[in-house]
């Protein structure tokens, strides 16, 4: 494939990144300011991620930095999601981020001041997602995955209370702890290449594919076993998901809708970008791959059933989710990936969106716990629809995107002939329909059940929050009903992986 | 070879007995300062490693800011305001002594012996660059050794560090040529996290008064 120099490769990142500086500094001395450069920084990196991937699917692979910067069509697909679904969750965050009032020990009004450094966190945190997908050096992955950490770690605990600092608390321990693994399977991977590849290229992951099968095998299980901890930490794979529900719990929802949505999108590619070259000298590892994913769906499934907390349940599911992506993955084949990463797009916009409905439930009735809600149906319409249209997509019902994915993955188990993870895979989605479906009427049907709260003070979310909620509902129709829109992109994507798998 | 091979042994052993005494001291005080004089013995490590390969000085400086200077300046900050005695570990003083005592011994004969086994380059697994991999190894069980067994959540910052000095360390056997703004990139990011954690735990000791890491049990299943 071409490869061709583009500046498009850095401002896809920096351009957020300037404007989340800007909001943070400028800011202080108006708020609007800054949510005025947060939608910015936003929509410009939605427009350039448009730009690089229709350029990557007229053929091109962009590069950058020399070649230190790298986008085809797998970093394309991630970038044109994460920015995508940023842009509605930043629209959320204007009024949602302006409702809920922050008190500092004394008792003052602190909402006005802590605001701009929630936008330029907020930003950054985007700018360096961003970044991870499109780096093409190994150890800056590693970098750029840990300043995902740094920035959203005090996103998570931004309400400060005892709840979201002990979330902000194992956020950043776990996560730090888990990606210096990472690091560690990286240096080791650059060390092992260095004997075949010329100084720096032992450090592009374009390149490290090709030496894969020359590394020596006991250095190639520790790389792949350490990279699974790391990234898969990240990605929120079990046993190694713990901090994610305290995490996308605690966060104001906006964030949540990114740490859920496509933050572990990120690390499901990073591992996606490491692991999966050891697949064509290791055939063992797809079946651990499998069976990993397999337990992660399960697991998540379950652990979301017994939930009350209505976020905490949305996470649990996310874990669950993550682990048909991973179990995709594992397949190796040309379906498989393609289901893989069908189904990380599919989830990335129905859990947002869930995300966000369950935000603009907690801006109307300032509860989320279902054992308190109750009969909000009739007086949030458009909330209570979108949060169906999430909830059927994520359970795979027709016709919405979540069936078109997992039946792609289905099938993809069934051509390999692993029947037991498709049976799996099939029972975690009857799990993950009672889960939703239960949560959806405690929340819009009946009466409450706290008294604190009356369904006639209740009304419907103001215009920009619905406005976020309906797109995402859009597209996760849209792909539902028309899969063929997204094929070109995800077979691109999914190319650039089978590539490596010998295909 | 032009590396001093009795010093980089002496600084290797002795970086071993301060992660057992950053782990081990009850006094956070003395631990910060355990921690401290490792980082040091790190940026003399590296320095010596430096005599063959020059590239290293400036991955010396950076560890000398991030680890010598300002990690252990918000650590004992941050001690300034909440005392020095940590919250108990849930293994008593003697026995957890032993445990590390165990662990150190055991997983550096280990690998030292087996270093092959993870070594990607024959040079990596000969000589000083043996004792180097096999001493990070250990610093890094040693690491996470301390942060799954103390309560306090401060001790666990420190058992923190220690893992990433491990693989900091393992750095000058694996990726001697690795540029700068890698290299200060990984560095800055440690410390930046450091200061994130402690800023968060100060926020949970305003709110319940603790540091006691088994208090934070507000969040469960």
């Amino acid at each position: 494939m071409e490869e061709s120099a583009s500046v498009l490769t850095q401002w896809v990142f920096l351009a957020p990144a300037v404007a989340g500086l800007l909001a943070w500094l400028s800011g202080r001395a108006r708020r609007e300011l800054a949510e005025t450069f947060a939608l910015l920084g936003a929509a410009a990196a939605f427009l350039i991620s448009a730009v690089v991937a229709s350029r990557v699917l007229g053929g091109a692979v962009l590069i950058g930095w020399g070649r230190e910067l790298r986008v085809d069509a797998l970093s394309a697909l991630l970038v044109l999601l994460i920015s995508g679904v940023s842009l509605p969750a930043t629209l959320f965050a204007i009024r949602y981020m302006r409702h809920r009032r922050l008190l500092d020990s004394q008792g003052n009004d602190v909402t006005e001041a802590r605001l701009p450094g929630f936008y330029g966190m907020y930003l950054l945190f985007l700018a360096t997602m961003l970044w991870g997908c499109v780096t093409n050096n190994v150890i800056m992955l590693y970098v750029a995955i840990e300043a995902t950490t740094i920035f959203s770690g005090l996103l998570v605990a931004f309400y400060w209370d005892r709840r979201a600092l002990e979330a902000g608390y194992k956020y950043l321990m776990l996560l730090t702890v888990g990606i210096t693994f990472a690091l560690f399977a990286s240096v080791l991977l650059y060390a092992s290449a260095t004997p075949y590849l010329e100084g720096e290229n032992a450090m592009l992951i374009s390149e490290l594919q090709g030496v894969a099968a020359l590394i020596p095998r006991s250095v190639a299980v520790f790389v792949v076993a350490l990279f699974v901890v790391g990234f898969g930490t990240k990605a929120g794979i079990a046993p190694f998901h713990p901090w994610l529900p305290d995490a996308h719990a605690e966060a104001p929802s906006p964030v949540s809708a990114l740490l859920s949505g496509v933050m572990i999108k990120m690390a499901a590619y990073a591992l996606a970008r490491t692991v999966t070259i050891f697949f064509p000298a290791y055939a063992a590892l797809t079946v651990f791959v499998v069976v990993l994913g397999a337990f992660t769906m399960l697991l998540g499934g379950i652990m979301a059933l017994v939930q009350d907390d209505l976020k905490r349940l949305l996470a649990y599911s996310s874990v669950s989710q993550m682990g048909y992506v991973i179990m995709g993955l594992g397949f190796g084949t040309y379906l498989g990936v393609y289901g893989g990463l069908f189904h990380l797009l599919h989830h990335a916009v129905a859990k947002a969106l869930l995300f966000l409905c369950i935000g603009a439930v907690i801006y109307a009735a300032s509860a989320r716990s279902m054992s308190q809600l109750g009969g909000l149906g009739k007086r949030m319409p458009v909330t209570a629809v979108c949060f169906f249209i999430g909830a059927f997509s994520i359970s795979g019902l027709p016709p919405f995107s979540g069936f078109m994915s997992k039946l792609t993955i289905f099938l993809a188990g069934a051509q390999a002939g692993m029947w037991s993870a498709v049976g799996i895979g099939i029972f975690t989605s009857l799990l993950t329909l009672i889960v939703v479906m239960r949560a959806g009427q405690a929340v819009f049907w009946g009466s409450p059940k706290a008294s604190g709260i009356s369904v006639e003070a209740v009304k419907e979310a103001p215009a920009s929050l619905y406005v976020a909620m309906a797109t995402l509902a859009a597209v996760t129709i849209l792909l539902g009903v028309y899969p063929q829109l997204a094929y070109p992109l995800l077979n691109k994507a999914t190319l650039s992986i089978a590539s490596v798998l010998g295909h | 070879m032009p590396y001093n091979v009795g010093l980089i042994e002496t600084l290797s052993m002795l970086m071993i007995i301060t992660s057992v005494a950053a782990v081990e001291s009850h006094n956070l005080k003395r631990a910060a300062a355990a921690y401290a004089l490792q980082a040091l013995l790190i940026c003399g490590l590296i320095l010596a490693f430096a005599a063959g390969n020059p590239a290293l000085y400036v991955w010396a400086l950076t560890a000398f800011v991030t680890k010598a200077i300002l990690t252990p300046w918000f650590i004992l900050r941050y001690i300034a305001k909440t005392g020095e005695q940590e919250v108990p570990a849930i293994i008593g003083f003697g026995p957890s002594v032993a445990i590390a005592s165990v662990i150190l011994i055991a997983f550096y004969k280990l690998t030292h012996t087996y270093v092959h086994v993870l070594a990607p380059t024959p040079e990596a697994a000969a000589g000083v660059f043996r004792t180097n991999l096999a001493v990070a190894l250990t610093v890094f069980v040693l690491g996470l050794y301390a942060i799954l067994s103390r309560r306090d959540a401060i001790k666990t910052v420190i058992g923190l560090c220690l893992l990433e000095n491990a693989v900091h360390l393992s750095l000058v056997s694996l990726a001697p040529h690795m540029r700068e703004t890698a290299l200060i990139g990984i560095a800055t990011e440690v410390v930046v996290t450091v200061y994130l954690l402690l800023y968060v735990i100060a926020g949970i000791r305003e709110k319940i008064g603790t540091t006691d890491t088994y208090e934070l049990a507000e969040l469960h299943w």
